[in-house]
């Protein structure tokens, strides 16, 4: 087989601009969504130290006292929100991670359409390019990411920057969309013989379940964003009451896309982490089929809760009602992960690896970003924290937290397979704690500051809410440093000397992946494994 | 049995229709949304019939009129009557008094809806000043008229018959007039005729 991949090597060996520009690879294109992701992250990162520097204490200090001071800070909370999603958490995991593993865990030499998988990944690249273009210009939009008109409308945001935002979004959107696709085809149609829909690993079950929230959301995202394109530009009235429209309309189809996104965010973090805990507790995941489909359930029931997001517009008490219970059902297949994971460590022969530090923290921390989000299911006590930093708190824990967790997580078990080399323990470990540290310092107090009634998306607030947002703040600092320890962990692991091994760790890692060579060689599985009579291979 | 390239390209072609057909949807929701409520009533959608029926009744329920203007509006409107009491079943003529304060002919419409947002499907306009544009010219004034009915059925509803007074509210926003020329003088603005944000 080596030979036989050597030789292939000798015959096409492409040019630099060939091989990174063009490139039909998965490893490649993974590698290329991978960089992105961190590049975005450190911008996304700016923009929120930036945040936290200003509210670390009442008053406005670095932020000037006039409107386009307060536009600029309504940018940066903009900005920072679509890059975090858009650009950081889906490249990473889903460009990432999915176009690296899925071909490997499947057995497929590449991805279905291997030339539409690299449109992906350039679109991506535009996409963001955009959504910069749009800060920079007509004053950027300042409209948070969730983009409501009227504020969205062209009269309380003239000038280009909200359209760049638009055409950003549309071109990332398709990026994604295009992506959902190649997924969803190359895990049905390309499973080498034996690997059943059963057998797969819970990471391609995954990315298979976020394909299609993928391809079922993002077209209705895309439909919302031409209507305000219009309004904006061509005279439309979709969402102007004086015209017969209503703003109500872009919440509907916002949130009916913006729920499904969040669980776009965090499934493939399920996957990651069913991966990472069943390696190092050398045990299969506790109920596959549990788990399989939990993510189903998830992914489904997902797409009947979006206007748990609009409690305060002024709906109907019934409909509420519905929505709250609607949404309490889903803590029921998260908790079946949740306890599933529990039972695949209990009883198993647990390494504390560094990527299985990170796998526990996001377990404890995604359950404490989860409760808070029963809290705000309740359409009553909404009512009181809607718009608040409570709501601030829930999601970045959830996301800023516990996905961001699952990504350090899935680099670290990962990044051996992905460069040959190893990443250096201690300094690891001392990144582990400054980041998971940092972020629950940043985060919890703002769960108080939000009961206590402080409002979201303010650059200045009244003195009495001035000790959570200094602590807040320092927080943001610790992150800050646990974030560059990162990139010295990166720059550390790329110069190391020390190579790993195929199997970096033992007989927990059970998946194809770790059954080629580190770095794995530019085209794998060139001649299909066999998996029939395998085990499920988790 | 079809080659892989072939599978591919037709499960490609399958989840292409799916993202076209959400897209679709997306749009689709438009005159959607506006069905469900004009048909169900919701949130104060009241239902526009064309005569009342002739299921009278004796009992009566209070109904009170509301009216805004939308900021940059530059309308003195109000309703020619606080409130009436109005026999279920019996069609009722109200009016909303408008005139136009400023210098130069303005058109309006209005949008309307009735709390409390339940009695939507029993509140019923027979005919209505807002189902057309209103221009006036500077100092015009004019008195409009609404004709309505509400459905005794609203005291059967077990949702609804706790409800002892409706109101009718109307809120008049500028807009352009089907004529041409007068569009060049209506092109949008900033609502309160600057903006905060720089351009």
């Amino acid at each position: 087989m080596a030979h036989a991949e050597a030789h292939h090597d000798d015959h096409h060996h492409p040019g630099f601009f060939t091989r990174w520009f063009c490139s039909t690879n998965h490893k490649d294109i993974g590698t290329l969504y991978l960089w992105v992701a961190m590049f975005a992250a450190i911008v996304g990162g700016l923009m929120s130290w930036y945040i936290r520097a200003e509210l670390a204490e009442p008053g406005l200090q670095l932020i000037s006292n006039d409107a386009e001071g307060k536009q600029f800070y309504n940018v940066l909370v903009t900005g920072h929100g679509f890059i975090m999603v858009f650009f950081v958490v889906m490249p990473a995991m889903i460009g990432g991670f999915g176009n690296w593993f899925v071909p490997l865990m499947i057995g497929a030499p590449d991805m279905a359409f291997p030339r539409m998988n690299n449109i992906s990944f350039w679109l991506l690249a535009a996409g963001f390019a955009l959504l910069l273009t749009a800060a920079f210009i007509d004053g950027g939009p300042g409209t948070g990411w969730t983009v409501y008109p009227p504020l969205s409308s062209i009269d309380f945001h003239p000038g280009r920057a909200v359209d760049f935002g638009i055409l950003s979004l549309h071109v990332a959107g398709a990026s994604s969309i295009l992506g959902a696709i190649n997924f969803i085809v190359t895990i049905f149609n390309m499973r080498a013989p034996g690997m059943t829909i059963h057998r797969m690993p819970l990471f391609v079950w995954a990315i298979l379940v976020t394909a299609f929230l993928l391809l079922l959301a993002l077209p209705v995202l895309a439909g919302g964003l031409t209507m305000l394109l219009t309004d904006r530009n061509f005279g439309t009235a979709f969402f102007n009451p004086a015209e017969g429209g209503d703003p109500v309309l872009w919440q509907h189809l916002f949130w009916f896309f913006g729920h499904p996104e969040v669980y776009i965010i965090i499934i493939p973090a399920f996957g990651i982490i069913s991966q990472i805990v069943s390696t190092f507790s050398k045990k299969p995941v506790f109920g596959y089929l549990g788990m399989a489909y939990a993510m189903a359930a998830i992914g489904v029931v997902g797409f009947v809760v979006w206007a748990h997001h609009m409690y305060t517009i002024g709906f109907n008490v019934d409909t509420r009602a519905y929505f709250t219970a609607a949404t309490m059902v889903i803590a029921v297949p998260t908790g079946v992960k949740i306890f599933s994971w529990l039972a695949t460590m209990w009883g198993g022969s647990i390494k504390f690896e560094v990527p299985m530090m990170y796998a526990l923290a996001f377990i404890f921390l995604f359950v404490v970003g989860g409760v808070t989000g029963v809290t705000l299911a309740n359409a009553s006590a909404d009512l009181v924290f809607h718009d608040t930093y409570y709501v601030v708190a829930h999601f970045h824990y959830v996301m800023g937290l516990a996905a961001i967790l699952a990504m350090f997580a899935g680099w670290y078990y990962w990044i051996g397979k992905m460069t040959g080399r190893r990443y250096p323990e201690g300094l690891a470990r001392v990144q582990f704690w400054f980041f998971v540290i940092g972020v629950n310092v940043l985060f919890f107090p703002q769960h108080f500051s939000g009961l206590a009634g402080m409002p979201r998306r303010i650059p200045d607030y009244p003195d009495a809410y001035a000790p959570f947002n200094y602590i807040s703040s320092v927080g943001a600092l610790i992150t800050a440093i646990g974030t560059l320890l990162f990139f010295v962990v990166l720059w550390r692991t790329y110069t190391s000397s020390e190579k790993v091994e195929a199997n970096q760790w033992g007989e927990g890692a059970t998946t194809l992946e770790w059954t080629v060579a580190s770095p794995a060689p530019w085209h794998t599985h060139e001649e299909l494994p066999d998996m029939t009579g395998k085990a499920p291979a988790e | 049995m079809a080659s892989t390239r072939t599978k591919n390209r037709r499960a490609a072609m399958a989840l292409s229709v799916v993202v076209a057909a959400m897209v679709g949807l997306a749009f689709a929701s438009v005159p959607l949304y506006k069905l469900f409520c004009q048909v169900t009533g919701y949130g104060g959608t009241p239902k526009i019939k064309v005569a009342a029926g002739d299921s009278a009744s004796t009992r009566q329920i209070e109904v009170r009129f509301d009216a805004n203007v939308n900021k940059g509006m530059p309308w003195h409107f109000k309703p020619a009557q606080v409130h009436v009491t109005v026999k279920l079943g019996e069609p009722k003529l109200a009016f909303y008094r408008a005139r136009n304060d400023s210098d130069e002919t303005i058109t309006g419409t209005a949008v309307f809806n009735v709390t409390p947002y339940k009695v939507g499907p029993y509140f019923s306009k027979i005919d209505c000043f807002c189902f057309t544009e209103q221009t006036l010219k500077p100092g015009q004034e004019v008195d409009m008229p609404v004709e309505f009915f509400v459905d005794p059925e609203i005291y059967t509803d077990p949702n609804t018959k706790d409800v002892h007074a409706i109101t009718l509210s109307y809120t008049f926003y500028r807009s352009e007039p089907e004529d041409s020329d007068k569009k060049a003088e209506t092109a949008a603005r900033p609502v309160d005729g600057k903006s905060n944000i720089k351009g």
